[in-house]
C-alpha cells in the first residue's frame, strides 16, 4: 500500500500526545475506563503502546532479560517484561522519538482484566514503584452472554475508579464532560470501524499491518476531537484510494487472528504484498470497536462495552463473532498467530481453528511466534509455513500460481 | 535436445539435486552436504548438470532456496508432496523427517497440499536430534538402524530439549543400557513426537526425508505405533528435489 497522508497525520498527533503530556496523568490498560479518567480530567497514558513500541523498535530482546532477572518469567506476557524491563535500565523509545526522558509519571494507576490477568501484576508493579493508588476492573471472564449481574458488578468498580480519582483530583466528576467524553469515544470508535470495514472492498486499500499503525488513536486518545477528526480524514483518504484501485481476482483475502508480531510488522506486510495477498480483516485491530458506549447511560455502557470484548468471551461467542468476519470480509484463509508469552490472545489453542475449518470450510493456519520476543519466532520456519499456505489457498482457489 | 528440468534441494543438511525429462523419468540424481565453506563441489555439479542436458525450467526448494537463483522457489512441503504423488498418486499422508523439522503433509492426488503441520519451535525427533544423540552415546549412525533392530527395548528419551536428552543419554551410559536399546530408545523418541503430530491415520502414510533413508526400522515403528500400513517412498531422500524439478516441468 502507498503511504498515506493519514500516516504522516499520525506522527504529529503522536508527537502533541507525548510531548504534551501534563500531570495529572493516569495510567490505563488499552481496554480500560478511559473514559472516567479523560472526564476527570487526567492525560491517560496506556503502558501497553509503549510495550508495543518496544517490539516494534526490536528494543525488546534488549530489556527482557532485565525484567527475567528481576524475577518475571519468559513465559508471561512480553509486553509487561519488555516494559519494566525498560524502565528498570530507566531507558524508552520515546527519548529518540520525542525526547522524551522517560515514562510519564502517573498520579494514579486503573487496569481491567478483562484481557489477561498478566496486567494486574504490570500495573501493580508501577503502583508499587510510584506509590500511587491502583484501582483494577475485575470483570466476569471468558462470557458467552453478558448478563445485566455482569454490567452491575463491572458499573460497580467503575465507581471505585471514579472515588479514587476523585481523591486524586480533589475535585468531582462533571457527569456532562463523561457524557461528553463517551460521546466522542462512540463517534471514534465507529469510524475507526468504518476505516476498517474499507478492507471490505476488493482489492482492499488497507492491511492489517496498516491497521495496527493506524490504530494507535482509538486507543490512545480515544474520547478526543483529536482522534475523531482523524478518522474522519483517513477514512476519507481509504475512500478515495480504493476508487482508484483496480480489482484483482487473483489476490487473497487473509484474516489475522491473535497479536501482531510487533518487531515483523513491515517484513510481513513485504511478504504479503510480494505474494498477492493481504491480511484485510483480524480480531486484533477490532478490538476497539465499541458498539455499546452511549453517552446517555455513560457507565452501563462502558461497562458492557469493555466487558464484551472478544479477548473476554467464550469460545462459542468467539467462534460466531469469527464466522460473521470470515463472511463479511470474503476471507480465503486464517492465519492463527500462537503468541508464546500471550496465552490469553492466542486463540488456536482450545480447538477453535478446527470448528472454525469444520464450519465455513475455510483454511487455517497456525504460526508460532511472540508479539514481543522473537527468541519464540523463527524467520524460516514461518516463511515457508506461510508460502505453503498461500500455495495451498491459490490452489484451492485455482488461480495461477 | 530434448528438454530437462532441474529441481535442488537445499536442505538444513544436505543439497540434492535431480534432472529429470519430459516424461517425467529421472535422468541424473545427486547428493552433496550443504553450507560446505568450498562451493566448488556444488558449482562442478551445476557444471555437470549444464554440461549433459538442456535444462530448460529449474525450481529451488528447501531453507536455501531463495538463496539460488532459480526460475521458481517452491517450499520443500509443495515439493515433498509433488514428488511423492509422482509415485503414489492418491489421497494420502506424507510424513517428511527432515534434518531440522517434521512435516506431516495431507496430499491429493497431483500433489496439491490439502493441510500441513510442521514444527517450527524446536529440532526435536529429526535428523539433527539423531545426530547429536548418538554421538553423545557413542553409536555410529550407519550402525543405529541394526542395533535397534536387535533391541526389547520400549524406553523412550523423556526430553523433547535434544541437549536436555543427550544428559539422560549420559544416564543411560551409567546404568549400562546395551547400544542396541539406547538406539531404539532414540528412534522411539522420535516416533513419540511424530504420534503427537496430526498424522491422518486413514488414508495411506509415505514417508519421505533424509532420516527414513538412514534409519529405515522407525517405519516398522511408525507401523506399530499407528496400528495401520506405512510405505517408504523409494530413494526418500530425493523426494523433495524430484517433486521440485517435476514443478519445474509442469508450471507455465
Amino acid at each position: 500500500m502507498a503511504q498515506l497522508e493519514a500516516q504522516k497525520k499520525l506522527k504529529i498527533i503522536l508527537e502533541n500526545y507525548f510531548v504534551g503530556m501534563k500531570a495529572p496523568v493516569a495510567w490505563c490498560t488499552s481496554a480500560g475506563p478511559a473514559e472516567i479518567l479523560r472526564a476527570l480530567g487526567f492525560e491517560v497514558y496506556f503502558p501497553e503502546n509503549h510495550g508495543a513500541m518496544l517490539g516494534a523498535t526490536r528494543l525488546a530482546g534488549k530489556y527482557i532479560p532485565k525484567a527475567h532477572r528481576a524475577g518475571f518469567s519468559g513465559e508471561i506476557c512480553s509486553y509487561l517484561t519488555a516494559d519494566i524491563g525498560a524502565w528498570l535500565m530507566k531507558e524508552t523509545p520515546l527519548t529518540n522519538a520525542y525526547g522524551l526522558k522517560s515514562i510519564p509519571k502517573p498520579d494514579m494507576i486503573v487496569f481491567n482484566t478483562n484481557q489477561c490477568r498478566e496486567v494486574a501484576e504490570w500495573f501493580n508493579f508501577y503502583g508499587r514503584e510510584f506509590n500511587c493508588p491502583v484501582v483494577g476492573i475485575y470483570p466476569p471472564r471468558y462470557l458467552e452472554d453478558v448478563s445485566k449481574s455482569d454490567i452491575d458488578n463491572v458499573v460497580a468498580q467503575f465507581k471505585e475508579v471514579i472515588s479514587v480519582g476523585e481523591n486524586v483530583l480533589g475535585k468531582k466528576l462533571d457527569p456532562h464532560e463523561l457524557e461528553k467524553v463517551v460521546a466522542l469515544s462512540y463517534e471514534g470508535t465507529q469510524l475507526w470501524k468504518q476505516v476498517l470495514d474499507t478492507a471490505r472492498k476488493k482489492p482492499s486499500p488497507l492491511s492489517f499491518f496498516d491497521g495496527t499503525i493506524l490504530m494507535a488513536p482509538i486507543v490512545m486518545l480515544r474520547g478526543t476531537k483529536i482522534c475523531v477528526d482523524f478518522y474522519k480524514e483517513t477514512l476519507s483518504e481509504l475512500e478515495e484510494l480504493a476508487k482508484t484501485q483496480q480489482e484483482d481476482s487473483n489476490q487473497l483475502r487473509l484474516y489475522w487472528e491473535g497479536m501482531p508480531i510487533w518487531g515483523r510488522l513491515r517484513s510481513m506486510a513485504q511478504f504479503f504484498n510480494d505474494n498477492n495477498s493481504v491480511v484485510v480483516a483480524s480480531t486484533y485491530c477490532n478490538s476497539w470497536i465499541f458498539d455499546d458506549f452511549n453517552p446517555k447511560n455513560p457507565l452501563e455502557s462502558m461497562a458492557s462495552a469493555y466487558t464484551k470484548i472478544f479477548i473476554n468471551r467464550g469460545e462459542n461467542t468467539k467462534l460466531a463473532y469469527m464466522e460473521k468476519m470470515l463472511n463479511d470480509f470474503d476471507i480465503d484463509g486464517i492465519i492463527f498467530h500462537d503468541a508464546k508469552t500471550c496465552f490469553n490472545n492466542s486463540n488456536n489453542r482450545f480447538g477453535l481453528p478446527k470448528r472454525l475449518k469444520d464450519s465455513t470450510r475455510i483454511d487455517t493456519l497456525t504460526i508460532d511466534g511472540d508479539l514481543n520476543d522473537l527468541r519464540f519466532f523463527s524467520d524460516g520456519q514461518t516463511q515457508t509455513k506461510l508460502e505453503t499456505f498461500l500455495e495451498q489457498l491459490k490452489s484451492k482457489k485455482r488461480i495461477s500460481v | 535436445m530434448d528438454s530437462h528440468f532441474l529441481g535442488i534441494d537445499l536442505g538444513s543438511s544436505y543439497t540434492k539435486f535431480v534432472v529429470v525429462d519430459d516424461s517425467g523419468t529421472v535422468m541424473f540424481e545427486k547428493t552433496i552436504q550443504t553450507l560446505s565453506r568450498n562451493r566448488q563441489t556444488f558449482q562442478d555439479i551445476k557444471n555437470e548438470i549444464d554440461n549433459k542436458f538442456n535444462i530448460s525450467k529449474t525450481c529451488s526448494t528447501g531453507y536455501g532456496r531463495n538463496s539460488f537463483a532459480c526460475d521458481l522457489q517452491k517450499t520443500e512441503l509443495i515439493c515433498a508432496a509433488k514428488g511423492v504423488s509422482s509415485f503414489a498418486p492418491t489421497h494420502k499422508c506424507i510424513i517428511d523427517i527432515g534434518g531440522e523439522d517434521i512435516k506431516i503433509i495431507e496430499s491429493g492426488p497431483n500433489g496439491e497440499v490439502i493441510e500441513f503441520m510442521m514444527n517450527d519451535k524446536c529440532s526435536a525427533g529429526t535428523g539433527t536430534f539423531i545426530t547429536e544423540i548418538a554421538d553423545k552415546a557413542e553409536i555410529e549412525i550407519q550402525e543405529m538402524n541394526d542395533l535397534a533392530k536387535n533391541s526389547t527395548n520400549d524406553k523412550v528419551i523423556n526430553s523433547f530439549c535434544t541437549v536436555f536428552a543427550k544428559t539422560e543419554i549420559l544416564g543411560w551410559k551409567f546404568n549400562g543400557v546395551s547400544a542396541e536399546d539406547i538406539a531404539k530408545g532414540i528412534y522411539l523418541s522420535i516416533v513419540n513426537r511424530i504420534c503427537k503430530l496430526p498424522v491422518q491415520l486413514d488414508i495411506p502414510i509415505y514417508l519421505c526425508g533424509g532420516v527414513i533413508s538412514y534409519h529405515p526400522y522407525l517405519k516398522d515403528l511408525l507401523k506399530n505405533e499407528f496400528n495401520t500400513e506405512v510405505d517408504i517412498f523409494p530413494k526418500p531422500q530425493m523426494a523433495v528435489a524430484l517433486g521440485a524439478a517435476l514443478i519445474a516441468r509442469d508450471e507455465k
